[in-house]
């Protein structure tokens, strides 16, 4: 039966044979060869010495990890902090300069900061020559890239009252861990406030 | 007068507008633009793929060519895919070259293409070949061969896939893609990349330190990626085609949140030693540096729009972190978002039309779109904790972590935020980034 777009339909399906005709015409030949790269992108990476860029430190080779294990099988070992775990103000035993903290998003200094950094800076004092590093922290809540910043933010804030107080700027050296080296895991306040940190090294 | 199917035809109104384009080299390339929302999948039926002679049943390729095909067109959207068991016969044992007995019955069924394929040992090599064809005309749609290692089975699979995609939409598909995202483990950070779909993950770094923000270029040649393999955190840029690694920015303080121009000419990063940190541009060999924002405030994250005049990024200046844009000029800064205390990780979308960033929304992060201007702000995930978001090549999906399962994994979604899908399953996994 014929419809009322009739002419339109019949126009289309001539064009559409017709296209079909000049596809068919360019497929007559054999099918295209491609080669596959075996292993892909990871395998062509592998096929070089990692770190061959100048001035590369030595790295261990890369070793492709095994095939991602479907769920239900043993899980991977849950991540262990890089310090121990020592809720309390103190730094690790035997460190003779007190860690600071700092208020959500904050990198302003409280009084009881200022307070351990006054014994930091006596301290710093009676042992001229020392060398620190200032090491920035934040907790896990925020963006990765954001708490890098928050952490420089904060270990800079350190660095400036350390500096007012007449310690040499020479002497201390920044580093910001953002979220990445958290002192005590855990997902609520009792952990986050020990992450959001301003912690000392002192340089042997 | 051939009485022609008004849903068919439609379908096969935009596979025509393919044709045109495909069999015209120097025409204008039709664009077909398909939305999830108005456009009719595809019934797809796939035959053949008889098992390889003399191999175990457990272990036969013939079927994993198969599945690895039928997850990489059902994950672009395009299709739906019949199994034809309403076929006489074992259609494993189809071949190219049957399809004429059996095309007017899937015709029948409304199934409007058959892709027909088989697998077969050349020595150490495996070949595939497949074919597609229109179930009403008959005519063939895709007809390719492909030889490769066993080892890379999946990846033959994959090229045929996107092949199929292309002739279909006239765009590449992205089954051939990577995922680069750090693993944490142990207090290090390591970079991995894995194919789209969470197979075969191969790690990039090996420094055992701390390893953060992969970002590919855009021709996937090279990764730049922070590194405190040298006690700072410095912008390193991996190099797939050498193996080599440069330090592109080493200064003091903080090279981090590297983003590649469209162009690849130009990498935008944070660098924070001149007080705050704030957005820089240089010149992808390093040289050229340039402040984009200054100030003692934080500035991080840039993304470059597809356009590369524009560049998006988190910022603290106005007191809380929200996403501001700018053009490359450092002119027009402007505040995009106006929801909520904490807005950040924008990733402007390929196609320009929106900007995906992370929002707080009751102490947990989810994955957000809005337009350009800041307007139509739409989130797409609810359950745990959603961020990272980054977009495949052609903006059909996203790929972000998420802790909803406990720990944190990678994820891919449409762009929608339908059909997520979870492709890690170590823990401790994040920050992806979608090669092209």
């Amino acid at each position: 039966m014929r419809t009322q777009r009739g002419g339109w339909y019949g126009t289309l399906v001539a064009v559409l044979v017709l296209a079909v005709g000049l596809l068919l015409s360019a497929c007559a030949t054999s099918p295209d060869v491609g080669q596959a790269q075996p292993g892909g992108v990871g395998a062509a990476a592998g096929a070089s010495p990692p770190g061959a860029g100048p001035g590369a430190a030595a790295e261990p080779p890369r070793v492709s990890e095994a095939p991602v294990r479907p769920p239900g099988v043993v899980a991977e070992r849950p991540v262990t902090p890089v310090r121990p775990a020592a809720p309390g103000p103190a730094t690790p035993a035997g460190g003779p300069l007190e860690d600071v903290f700092f208020d959500f998003d904050k990198a302003v200094l409280r009084d009881d900061a200022k307070a351990s950094l006054n014994r930091d800076i006596s301290w710093l004092k009676s042992n001229a020559g020392v060398k620190v590093v200032i090491e920035g922290h934040a907790d896990e809540r925020g963006t990765n890239e954001y708490n890098l910043a928050l952490g420089d933010r904060r270990s800079k804030a350190v660095q400036e009252y350390l500096v007012a107080a007449g310690i040499a700027a020479g002497r201390i050296r920044l580093i910001s861990y953002g979220e990445e080296r958290p002192f005590v895991l855990g997902h609520d306040e009792s952990a986050w406030r020990w992450n959001r940190r301003g912690h000392f090294i002192v340089q042997p | 007068m051939v009485r022609v199917r008004g849903r068919a035809l439609r379908a096969a109104g935009a596979g025509l507008l393919v044709l045109l384009g495909g069999a015209a080299a120097d025409a204008q390339r039709y664009q077909v633009e398909i939305q999830k929302e108005v456009f009719q999948r595809i019934p797809l039926a796939i035959a053949g793929f008889a098992p390889l002679p003399d191999t175990n049943p457990g272990a036969d390729l013939a079927t994993v060519v198969r599945s690895v095909l039928a997850a990489d067109l059902d994950f672009t959207g395009l299709f739906e895919l019949i199994d034809p068991t309403f076929l006489p016969g074992d259609t494993r044992q189809l071949k190219p070259g049957d399809q004429a007995g059996v095309l007017p019955t899937l015709a029948l069924f409304k199934v409007q293409g058959l892709l027909v394929g088989t697998l077969e040992r050349r020595g150490t090599e495996l070949a595939l070949e497949g074919h597609v064809y229109d179930a009403e005309r008959g005519t063939t749609i895709v007809a390719r061969r492909y030889l490769g290692e066993a080892t890379a089975i999946r990846q033959i699979a994959h090229r045929l896939a996107d092949e199929i995609v292309f002739r279909y939409t006239g765009e590449r598909g992205v089954a051939q893609t990577r995922i680069a995202y750090v693993a944490a483990r142990d207090g290090v950070r390591e970079l991995y990349g894995m194919d789209y779909d969470g197979h075969n993950p191969v790690l990039l770094t090996g420094n055992r330190s701390i390893n953060l923000s992969p970002r590919w270029s855009p021709d996937g040649h090279l990764l730049a990626y922070t590194s405190y393999r040298d006690g700072n955190p410095d912008l390193f840029v991996l190099n797939f085609q050498t193996g080599g690694r440069t330090k592109l920015s080493a200064v003091p303080g903080l090279n981090i949140s590297p983003a590649w121009s469209p162009d690849g000419e130009w990498v935008a990063l944070s660098l924070s030693k001149d007080g705050g940190t704030n957005v820089y541009l240089m010149h992808k060999d390093g040289s050229g540096l340039r402040a984009l924002t200054t100030g003692s405030g934080i500035s991080v994250s840039p993304t470059f729009s597809p356009t590369g005049r524009q560049i998006a990024f988190t910022s603290d200046r106005g007191g809380t972190p929200q996403v501001y844009a700018i053009d490359l000029e450092g002119t027009n800064l402007r505040r995009l978002t106006f929801q909520g205390d904490y807005n950040s990780s924008p990733r402007w979308s390929p196609r320009g039309d929106k900007i995906a960033f992370v929002s707080n929304m009751s102490g947990r992060f989810q994955i957000t779109l809005m337009n350009p201007d800041g307007s139509a702000v739409q989130t797409l995930t609810s359950e745990g904790g959603n961020e990272d978001p980054a977009w495949s090549r052609d903006g059909r999906h996203l790929v972000f972590s998420s802790t909803r399962t406990g720990r944190r994994e990678i994820f891919v979604m449409r762009a929608d935020g339908s059909a997520p899908r979870q492709l890690t399953r170590t823990g401790g996994n994040f920050a992806p980034d979608w090669s092209p």
